[in-house]
């Protein structure tokens, strides 16, 4: 297919925009020297990728990276940076500016590399079920069935995170304190 | 939907025993919270019992979940091997645990979660079951090696293997995801089936997916050069948990590593057999190299369990590389896992009452600690031999196992690889005789009184099963090879 038949079809201009987006958007990511600027670029970067599912007619896998993780992970990332004592202001230091051109050297040849592979052994492939609604009584029973095991487990890798990261993040309360508290 | 409910009722019984352990560990007073530690030991050995049931039983195959899921003698063994180094851990943790205060109902509760995770490692045959078993192998360990919250090396411990092991996690699932894109599929049998003919076009990304997968995997044992983390949280880690990162989870990454490769890449083992070759070969030359320079015990072992990964690879790797008696290659290697978790337990427990005695982690520290204490001192000798392979203790089964079967698989790379596997071996010797020679034959500092106070009955406890085991596997090795065999028949089929 060639670039101006490519290009003729609206779908792709909204592909277009919004792979840029998520690009720009990435970047900003890692060049921002403020953690919370950082934290809303991802925002940015994780609604155009949700875009891009949509494209797909993957509504589910959007939705799920919209509320989980621009509505659960990244909002607890500034919660976390705003509770803590965390510098939340300009950081010179934290574009870590003396490592970019190497990160500039291994992430253009990472992408060089996979783009090339990605290409060759796709080509013009049409990805199944685009256009078709995905039915989430279907994504339910296979959760609930063929993939109920590693389902279960995950509940497990979830309470064990839960627990250690508490018990790692809480102050340890000094043994008078403790006394004063009566032992528990 | 049927679910044949024996074959998950140890991951059942380890779940429900976790849940127990927070129930417990909620409601005990302090001086009584040990009894989380009990808990755990109960729950391990009841998990067994399916296990034995399944061995007898004349079911030789149980699938569940459409073949994502599956448990035969290959998972059986394994699995049993993941339960008695639980419980060795679990029992040399107790007295290590409760000596300071660290928070001992949640760290049983971690412990067995990463348990669990390395059973479902054992059974897996499926992208996704397999991930979420490696997630919950190694996620609770990120917070284990950080667990002596006041001592900044372990806080580095843990950073450090949480950085690498979260970049190690993107790789592989970067790779399951790339092999899942070519293929369509996630069960092995059917990756398997969708990459024996792909088009030409397709060669390069497959071959980018299985290099990513091995990298990952890579990571996750800690081979050579994905090693680097390993030291120093080896070093910085609580001493049981750094016993369970150099067998559990070690073993896990390797039996994760194996059944990708072995059932699903099969037909690929031109790409990943080199690949598998060199890991070998560095791991062994680079991990002896650097533990003859270590002064500190625990730098030791983390050298000599890099080193020993790479003997573990040697048959499989040979295998590989000649394309052929691949079952037998990965047999060896298993026979080898299995021999190396138990006297690597032992090891470890020597460290840890050794410690005690002395006061310090120096080799040097050691000096007369035979005669101090000579228990101990024949303890040390014994794990420390074993390693190293010396007749009639159990590693000089393994290193016989992985030396016939590199030289069974016959081509010149294989052959190569014994070569170096033969040198090493004996550079090996070099550091581990050494212990045994500071422990024996160098004076006790002056003033040092023979030792009165017996260890802690838990850490006694492992001593005495890892020694046994270690003695009898070396003295009537026949008892063990059944388990390779057991191994070959099922992968065999597979």
């Amino acid at each position: 297919m060639s670039f101006s038949d490519w290009i003729s079809q609206p779908v792709n201009w909204v592909f277009l925009g919004l792979a840029l987006a998520v690009l720009a958007a990435g970047f900003r990511v890692v060049t921002s020297q403020n953690v919370v600027h950082a934290a809303l670029f991802l925002v940015a970067t994780l609604a155009g990728v949700a875009g891009l599912f949509v494209l797909l007619s993957a509504e589910f896998v959007a939705w799920v990276l919209v509320l989980v993780y621009i509505g659960a992970v990244v909002v607890l990332f500034l919660f976390g940076i705003m509770i803590t004592r965390a510098p939340t202001g300009q950081d010179v230091g934290l574009d870590n500016r003396r490592a970019r051109p190497v990160a500039a050297v291994v992430s253009l040849g990472l992408f060089g590399v996979l783009s090339w592979t990605s290409v060759r052994a796709f080509q013009d492939t049409a990805v199944a079920g685009v256009g078709e609604r995905t039915p989430t009584d279907i994504l339910g029973e296979a959760l609930l069935g063929r993939f109920v095991f590693p389902f279960e487990v995950v509940g497990f890798v979830l309470l064990a995170a839960l627990i250690g990261g508490i018990t790692l993040a809480r102050r340890d309360l000094t043994p008078k304190e403790e006394e004063e508290r009566g032992a528990v | 939907m049927q679910i044949d409910w024996l074959a998950i009722a140890p991951e059942i019984v380890v779940a429900v025993t976790i849940l127990g352990v927070l129930a417990a560990d909620l409601v005990l007073p302090r001086p009584l919270k040990y009894w989380t530690a009990t808990l755990a030991v109960v729950g391990l050995t009841l998990a067994v019992v399916p296990l034995i049931l399944m061995a007898a039983s004349s079911v030789e195959t149980r699938s569940l979940f459409e073949g994502s899921y599956v448990v035969d003698d290959f998972a059986l063994v394994l699995k049993g091997l993941f339960l008695i180094a639980g419980y060795l851990v679990v029992l040399m943790s107790v007295s290590y645990i409760e000596s300071d205060r660290y928070y001992q109902g949640e760290y049983y509760l971690l412990l067995l979660s990463s348990v669990l995770g390395s059973l479902v490692i054992a059974s897996a045959r499926d992208l996704i079951v397999l991930f979420i078993g490696v997630e919950l192998t190694t996620g609770p360990l990120f917070m284990l090696a950080g667990w002596r919250k006041g001592d900044i090396r372990s806080n580095e411990a843990s950073l450090k293997f949480f950085i690498l092991g979260v970049l190690s996690t993107a790789i592989l699932l970067w790779g399951m995801a790339m092999l899942y894109g070519v293929s369509g599929e996630v069960r092995f049998d059917q990756i398997r089936s969708a990459l024996a003919d792909p088009s030409p076009a397709a060669q390069p990304l497959v071959g980018l997916a299985i290099l990513f997968v091995l990298v990952g995997f890579a990571f996750k044992v800690s081979a050579v050069p994905f090693h680097f983390w390993a030291p120093d949280t080896y070093e910085g880690a609580p001493t049981p948990v750094t016993a369970y990162l150099s067998v559990s989870s070690k073993a896990a990454g390797f039996v994760a590593l194996f059944v990708t490769v072995y059932v699903a890449l099969r037909d690929r083992v031109d790409i990943w057999g080199p690949g598998l070759w060199a890991l070998a070969a560095l791991s062994m030359t680079i991990g002896n190299l650097a533990a003859l320079r270590q002064s500190n015990i625990v730098r030791l072992l983390a050298y000599s369990s890099i080193a020993q990964a790479g003997f573990m690879l040697v048959p499989f790797a040979a295998a590989s590389v000649a394309g052929e008696q691949l079952a037998e290659g990965l047999a060896a290697t298993v026979v080898y896992l299995v021999i190396y978790a138990l006297m690597n337990l032992g090891a470890f427990a020597v460290v840890i009452q050794g410690a005690r005695r002395t006061g310090t982690g120096d080799i040097d520290g050691w000096a007369g600690l035979g005669r101090i204490d000579p228990r101990l001192g024949v303890l040390a000798a014994v794990f420390f031999f074993s390693l190293a392979g010396i007749p009639p203790l159990a590693g000089w089964f393994a290193k016989f196992v992985m030396f016939r079967a590199a030289i069974a698989a016959g081509s010149a790379a294989a052959t190569s690889l014994a070569v170096i596997a033969a040198i090493n071996a004996v550079i090996a010797l070099y550091y581990y005789a050494r212990v045994a020679k500071v422990v024996w034959f160098d004076e006790a500092p002056a003033g040092a009184e023979p030792a009165t106070e017996p260890p802690a009955a838990s850490l006694a406890l492992t001593l005495g099963i890892a020694a046994v085991a270690t003695v009898v596997v070396g003295v009537f090795p026949a008892v063990f090879a059944v388990f390779g065999e057991a191994t070959r028949v099922l992968l065999a089929s597979g």
